[in-house]
């Protein structure tokens, strides 16, 4: 088959060469597949984004023109006690949270690594919790850290630990999803556990003939061999746990949003209550576009800041 | 020629799955409608409710299509849609001022003259959570109250007289005090009584105290008036006179066993508390601990204010028709009908909440159990009360919700915190108001 080999200068308008007519019928079926996937796109991510954009400098009315009041919704943000409280959840989620789980998930992966009997069963074990469902775990959790009944702080008690109140304490209340989150992060093992095959024996080997202990080999040779996929990890889960909602959601029970004392209080479930609960859409949108900034600076930071670090194979 | 075959077969795989996206909601729009629908958010029995529906065709020739219970955030997106439901049944009246500011709903003083519904009928009370000014946004349909539930048993095991119940507020926390027990390793393992199990109930505690967070017009805000104090106040101590903390972990869990036997107040972990009229029913008690021996009294007064007994707040269903109905006369004619004194009984009768019609009221079903008839003696009583609602009542509500935290399950003090309320929302009310 003829590759497709679009050669142009850039003139305005932009002048596509001459195709023949494999070539069209080619393009025009690839579009024609293309198709759900962009009219899903346009619909559901695009539309919705120009929208929300829009929405946020206005004051939303469902069934009234909605008005358009500038930059008085960002404004009306900055002065908002609880948008800061929000983000401040968040970034305690993102800076504590998303290290803490990467550092388990590697040291778990390279504990999967080592060859020993039923290193598959392990390696399922491990796996099983990141696909439970994210509201059943968060109930199953909600049953494991009740503080009078629950597992954890039985076992915390045998070894002589009494066990926080996880669930209505707002210094414990953080590090209780943390645990969650933590549970489910077969995922991340798993990724890394791809990386660590692709280390290549043959530096491991010359660490060893060349007398490190397994320490160093891991220090200098694996965890840098694997930085790609560190990178790739936490640039994932910083932009995921900066909306992390489903489980604050379900972890409150009965109580309102952010029990207790607004500390599950995150960014979005804070957007949510403003969009959803008291019909403030535009207000909300306004949230939701300010977090896409951070979001974008934060990562962008990520990566520069990791440059450094990272060593790309080859 | 077998390129232009899968071509087509693309396209005709692609028409046939928009058209399938789209075709959905097409209805064709009649004049008389032949299906109706309700949405009712709560649903002890979504059947029965269902056969108490299906009654309607027997008069009307049009078919009703019972949805319940509903999530809560399915309400907002059906009312703001284009298809919302016929009638909407909501859980409670707290939201319904929001919903008229936003143009949501129907005002139903037109509806209610053409479809021949009697005002007068209706209690007091549930009808005033609709009011607002001259314009009736909702209609109250079954109905809650709240009194005072004790455990007999824990009452004798305390030594204390098990048929009869605080007749103060001050007596209720002595007698909570006589039945909280810290076990041997020094954690609360009973209480005698938690104001806020299941939900807050501020509501009817700032009642007794002779105030409220709005003024009776519903224009002013008084969230940092005495009695506002005095109701937090008095609730700080049943969580601080021990160790709060010991407590909010004991009653952590407890919410999700209220539909079993393994709620507090039947397993002897909570002697006292406050819930409503539902639980002298057949789906409750009677159903997860028949053989407990409890009783219900109005909730006492403060002793030096007598003249407050029987006070009880209202909060119960109310039904609105969206804005967004398409056959706002068939909806009208279903409203009238389910606000007939026969349905009100028929259906509060099987589900043991309080009927809003005053005839329906007087069906036997009401007063033959002794508990219940307890709730309904203070429906109609004078000093019956609802929850004054306002458009900013949701976002209130939840700077309440931290306010009441702060103070009752960590000991704070309330004043400095309700004043920063009431600098924070006043403005708030008087701009959503306008």
């Amino acid at each position: 088959m003829e590759e497709l080999q679009i050669k142009r200068k850039w003139t305005w308008p932009p002048k596509l060469p001459k195709w023949s007519h494999r070539e069209r019928v080619n393009f025009k079926t690839g579009m024609l597949f293309l198709l759900p996937w962009t009219i899903g796109f346009l619909v559901f991510t695009l539309y919705p984004m120009v929208a929300s954009f829009l929405y946020s400098f206005t004051i939303y009315h469902p069934r009234q023109p909605n008005e358009w009041i500038g930059l008085q919704n960002y404004a009306n943000l900055l002065a908002d006690d609880k948008f800061w409280n929000s983000l401040s959840n968040t970034f305690y989620m993102v800076a504590i949270g998303v290290p803490l789980t990467l550092l388990t998930s590697f040291f778990c992966a390279v504990l999967l690594n080592l060859k020993v009997r039923g290193q598959s069963i392990y390696r399922v074990i491990y796996f099983l919790p990141s696909i439970v469902p994210t509201v059943a775990s968060t109930i199953l959790w909600l049953w494991i850290l009740n503080p009078q009944t629950g597992i954890l702080n039985t076992l915390l008690g045998y070894i002589g630990i009494q066990g926080p109140n996880w669930m209505s304490n707002p210094d414990w209340s953080k590090p209780g999803l943390i645990l969650l989150g933590m549970w489910g992060m077969g995922g991340t093992i798993v990724i890394y556990l791809s990386g660590l095959q692709d280390v290549p024996v043959s530096l491991l080997e010359a660490a060893e003939l060349d007398g490190a202990s397994w320490w160093q080999r891991l220090w200098y040779v694996t965890i840098p061999m694997v930085s790609p996929i560190t990178l790739f990890n936490l640039i994932t889960g910083v932009i995921a746990m900066f909306q992390y909602f489903a489980q604050a959601y379900v972890f409150r029970g009965t109580h309102d949003l952010g029990y207790p004392l607004n500390s599950t209080l995150f960014y979005s479930i804070y957007l949510y209550q403003n969009g959803f609960l008291w019909l403030k859409m535009g207000y909300a949108s306004a949230m939701a576009w300010v977090l896409f900034i951070v979001i974008l600076i934060c990562t962008l930071l990520l990566l520069k800041v990791s440059e450094r670090f990272t060593y790309y194979a080859g | 020629m077998h390129r232009k075959f899968n071509i087509l077969i693309s396209v005709f795989i692609l028409a046939s799955m928009l058209l399938a996206a789209c075709g959905g909601g097409q209805q064709a729009a009649s004049t008389e409608p032949e299906v109706l629908r309700v949405w009712i958010q709560w649903g002890d029995n979504p059947q029965q409710i269902q056969e108490l529906f299906d009654k309607y065709m027997a008069t009307s020739g049009i078919k009703v299509e019972v949805t319940a219970p509903l999530e809560e955030d399915k309400i907002l997106p059906s009312l703001t849609g284009s298809e919302p439901p016929d009638v909407l049944v909501l859980s409670g009246g707290d939201l319904v001022k929001s919903y008229a500011k936003e143009g949501l709903v129907t005002e139903l003083s037109d509806i209610i003259k053409s479809g021949g519904i009697d005002l007068s009928d209706f209690f007091e009370a549930p009808l005033d959570q609709c009011k607002s000014g001259d314009q009736i946004l909702c209609l109250p349909w079954g109905t809650d109250m709240y009194a005072l539930f004790w455990n007999k048993d824990m009452f004798e095991a305390a030594g204390l007289d098990p048929e009869t119940p605080p007749a103060t507020m001050e007596e209720l926390a002595e007698f909570a005090d006589k039945m909280t027990k810290i076990g041997p390793d020094g954690k609360v393992e009973q209480v005698g009584f938690l104001p806020d199990q299941g939900w807050d109930h501020s509501d009817l505690y700032v009642r007794m105290f002779g105030g409220f967070w709005y003024s009776d017009d519903g224009t002013q805000l008084t969230a940092n008036s005495q009695a506002m104090i005095d109701s937090l106040t008095w609730q700080q101590q049943f969580y601080t006179k021990y160790n709060a903390d010991d407590v909010l972990a004991l009653s952590s869990g407890w919410a999700d066993a209220y539909m079993s036997a393994d709620y507090p107040f039947y397993t002897g972990k909570m002697a006292m508390y406050v819930d409503g009229e539902w639980m002298t029913g057949p789906n409750f008690i009677s159903a997860f601990k028949p053989e407990a021996s409890y009783g219900v009294a109005p909730f006492p007064p403060p002793a030096d204010h007598q003249e407050r007994a029987n006070t009880a707040v209202v909060q119960g269903p109310v039904a609105v028709i969206p804005a967004g109905a398409k056959n706002k006369d068939a909806s009208a004619k279903l409203l009238a009908w389910m606000m007939s004194p026969e349905i009100v009984a028929e259906e509060f009768c099987f589900n043991a909440n309080l009927p809003t019609s005053k005839k329906a009221a007087t069906d036997p079903c009401f007063t033959e159990n002794p508990k219940f008839k307890v709730f309904v003696d203070l429906m109609a009583s004078p000093n019956a009360t609802y929850i004054i609602t306002t458009p900013i009542s949701l976002e209130f509500n939840d700077a309440y919700g931290l306010v009441f935290e702060q103070v009752v399950h960590t000991g704070a003090d309330p004043k400095p915190l309700l004043d920063e309320l009431q600098a924070d929302f006043e403005p708030k009310l008087q701009e959503a108001l306008k």
